[in-house]
């Protein structure tokens, strides 16, 4: 076994659950890497569950130094306080500096409980992640107060400095089949939580949105004024070949479902171009669009916060360009 | 079934605004509110009472104008509300919050079967002080729930988790937060404002009450600091132009011409 100095870097939670769907944990293993390297350390991922060789060998294969596993029955499905037995001795033992998990569904609720217990801090959906050059602490940008500012958190005397990290603020790396890591299996004492039981589980059916994936997205909010309006935006998405997201009043109002949220609380979207229609451009909003390479922005309010983000901007009323802006794409394809 | 519902008062604004020396928000002249999911875990512990038996008791850590947030939850038709303020617990993060109100909490008398919060709060947002009471309480948690059904002795509720809907069961006591979703049922009966706002006793503790010392509570109990407010920087300064809505659209095919997204001149998509 390593001495425990070997295992006191970067640590990622390594959750595994909706993989397809969300790479998250390879994102954090990426910004894990980079915050490792200035910090001179190591990147640890951790893979928990009943068969977890294949995570394990993942992680390294997208940048982790070491893998700490733990296989056992009680481990298969995803529970908080059992998860949280394996965890909390495992860091009072090898004292990481910095620990990262998703905020997932999953990373939400078990991160909380687990910065409890080991008495730490913890920010929450993160945004940015640096290391202070001069302190050598962890900032934690996370949106705060209501969204108008964000704020920079340290976690200045107690360890590990935890965060989760909103999933697609950071870029994976390439699968490196080559990579080189250890998978190490320490000692685990499993203590299943007995008071909650999963009778059922079923995978959610919904009509997925190829939002993620898609190379132009048009983005619609309040300003728009009614569902009819909305409307018009799918015409616009499939004349570009597009899909369309919404700001979170326009969910509210029952405009479009859930899943097209666009945000902090949505998804997070890097189109090459994303086309923004009546939002006003609140940072709730943008953490979701900012990784798009090109932002154009419609709004008739010349103050509007949007226009701080658009390489183009366009003062205007939405519901007269809109049909404007179909027409004559019409005539063209 | 007794019943702890832990409620926040937040400012009923979008828009904040920041003291910067002491990097806290300014709540004078702000309206305030409870915490939406606040009201709608409120809202499915009075259902429960009304149909198992028991109280309803509403809580909630804040300065001492939460009252109101108390008073408005007594007025919903809770059974009892504690207030617990003091100087010592302001600039709490979720750490130092939840520690005091789980103290609050194991002072209840009965302990409650069952402590209710809301998924998140609009203001900070962490979704951490729920999980974290339950931690310090040694309650079981699960968190984003939408769907609640008491049986004999435990609760069946149903949440989303990360694409899985997901059926559970859990023994009591516990702690659950929840989410819109498990609030279809309308609004809450208003009550007898009259009661509310006169006859009630508010019951509020401070650090003594609760045994806290200074330095366990507030700032100095937290682990985290704010370490700097930013204002999300500009991204790039794009061109901003106003002009003839055929203008508009002019400037957004020509953007999408140079984007390749459209082909260029009249020709056609390929
Ligand atoms: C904790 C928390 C989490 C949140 N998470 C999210 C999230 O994930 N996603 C999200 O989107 N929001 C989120 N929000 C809400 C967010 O703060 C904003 O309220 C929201 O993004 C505003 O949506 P909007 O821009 O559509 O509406 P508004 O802010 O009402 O803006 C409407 C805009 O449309 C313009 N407009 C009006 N009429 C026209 C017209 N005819 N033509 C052109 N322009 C017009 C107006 O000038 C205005 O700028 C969250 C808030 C909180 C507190
Ligand atoms: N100061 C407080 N007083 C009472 N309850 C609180 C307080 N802060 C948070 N809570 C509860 O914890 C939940 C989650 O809050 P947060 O961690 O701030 O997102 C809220 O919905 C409340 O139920």
């Amino acid at each position: 076994m390593d001495t425990s100095h070997d295992l006191e870097g970067v640590w990622v939670f390594g959750d595994y659950r909706n993989y397809f769907q969300n790479r998250v944990t390879l994102q954090l293993i990426a910004k894990a890497r980079d915050l490792a390297d200035k910090l001179d350390t190591r990147v640890i991922a951790l893979a928990l569950g009943d068969k977890v060789h294949q995570w394990a060998m993942e992680y390294v294969a997208h940048g982790a130094d070491i893998v700490l596993a733990a296989e056992h029955p009680d481990l298969k499905s995803y529970q908080v306080e059992t998860y949280c037995s394996v965890v909390a001795p495992w860091v009072e033992a090898f004292q990481p500096q910095v620990f990262l998990a998703g905020a997932t569904s999953f990373g939400r609720e078990f991160f909380p409980r687990l910065a409890k217990r080991l008495h730490t801090g913890l920010s929450a959906d993160c945004v940015a992640l640096e290391i202070d050059p001069e302190t050598g602490l962890l900032l934690q940008t996370t949106p705060g107060f209501g969204g108008e500012l964000l704020a920079e958190i340290v976690t200045p005397d107690h360890r590990p400095q935890m965060a989760t990290v909103h999933p697609g603020v950071f870029q994976e790396r390439p699968h490196d089949p080559g990579a080189v890591g250890r998978i190490l299996y320490p000692d685990v004492d499993v203590v299943p939580e007995t008071r909650v039981k999963l009778i059922r589980s079923k995978r959610q059916q919904t009509r997925q949105a190829k939002l993620e994936e898609a190379q132009v997205v048009i983005a619609g909010g309040r300003g728009l004024g009614s569902k009819e309006n909305f409307e018009r935006l799918y015409e616009l998405a499939e004349l570009l070949e597009g899909e369309v997201g919404a700001t979170r009043p326009v969910i509210g109002s029952g405009w479009t479902d859930k899943e097209r949220l666009l945000g902090q609380t949505g998804k997070t979207v890097k189109p090459r171009l994303l086309i923004s229609i009546g939002a006003s451009g609140a940072v709730q909003y943008t953490t979701g669009i900012l990784g798009s390479e090109n932002i154009v922005a419609i709004n008739r309010d010349p103050q509007a916060p949007i226009f701080n983000m658009a390489d183009l901007g366009l003062v205007g009323d939405a519901n007269t360009l809109l049909p404007l802006l179909i027409e004559a794409l019409r005539k063209r394809v | 079934m007794n019943i702890a519902v832990c409620i926040k008062q937040v400012p009923d604004t979008p828009s904040i605004r920041m003291d910067r020396e002491r990097m806290t928000i300014i709540r004078d002249g702000v309206e305030s509110v409870i915490n939406p999911l606040d009201y709608v875990a409120l809202q499915a512990a009075l259902d429960l009472r009304d149909r198992k038996g028991g109280e309803v008791v509403v809580i909630t850590m804040g300065p001492p104008q939460s009252e109101e947030a108390l008073r408005e939850a007594i007025a919903a038709g809770a059974d009892r509300a504690i207030l617990v303020t003091g100087a010592a617990f302001s600039g709490a993060d979720t750490l130092a919050t939840s520690h005091v109100l789980a103290v609050a909490i194991s002072k209840l008398d009965p302990f409650p079967d069952l402590v209710l919060c809301g998924a998140h709060t609009t203001d900070s947002d962490t979704a951490h002080v729920g999980p974290q009471m339950a931690e310090e309480l040694n309650l079981p948690q699960i968190c984003g729930v939408n769907e609640i059904h008491m049986e004999e002795d435990y609760l069946t509720v149903k949440r989303l988790s990360d694409g899985f809907v997901e059926t559970l069961q859990v023994s009591l006591p516990a702690l659950l937060t929840v989410t819109q979703e498990l609030c279809s049922v309308g609004h809450l009966p208003l009550g007898d404002l009259q009661i509310a706002f006169s006859e009630r006793e508010i019951t509020q503790w401070g650090p003594e009450d609760l045994g806290l010392k200074e330095e366990e509570v507030g700032l100095r109990g937290s682990a985290t600091q704010v370490w700097k407010l930013s204002v999300p920087p500009p991204r790039r300064e794009g061109d901003l132009i106003s002009g003839s809505p055929q203008t508009l659209v002019d400037h957004l095919i020509r953007k999408l011409e140079d984007l390749s997204i459209l082909d260029e001149e009249d020709g056609y998509k390929s």
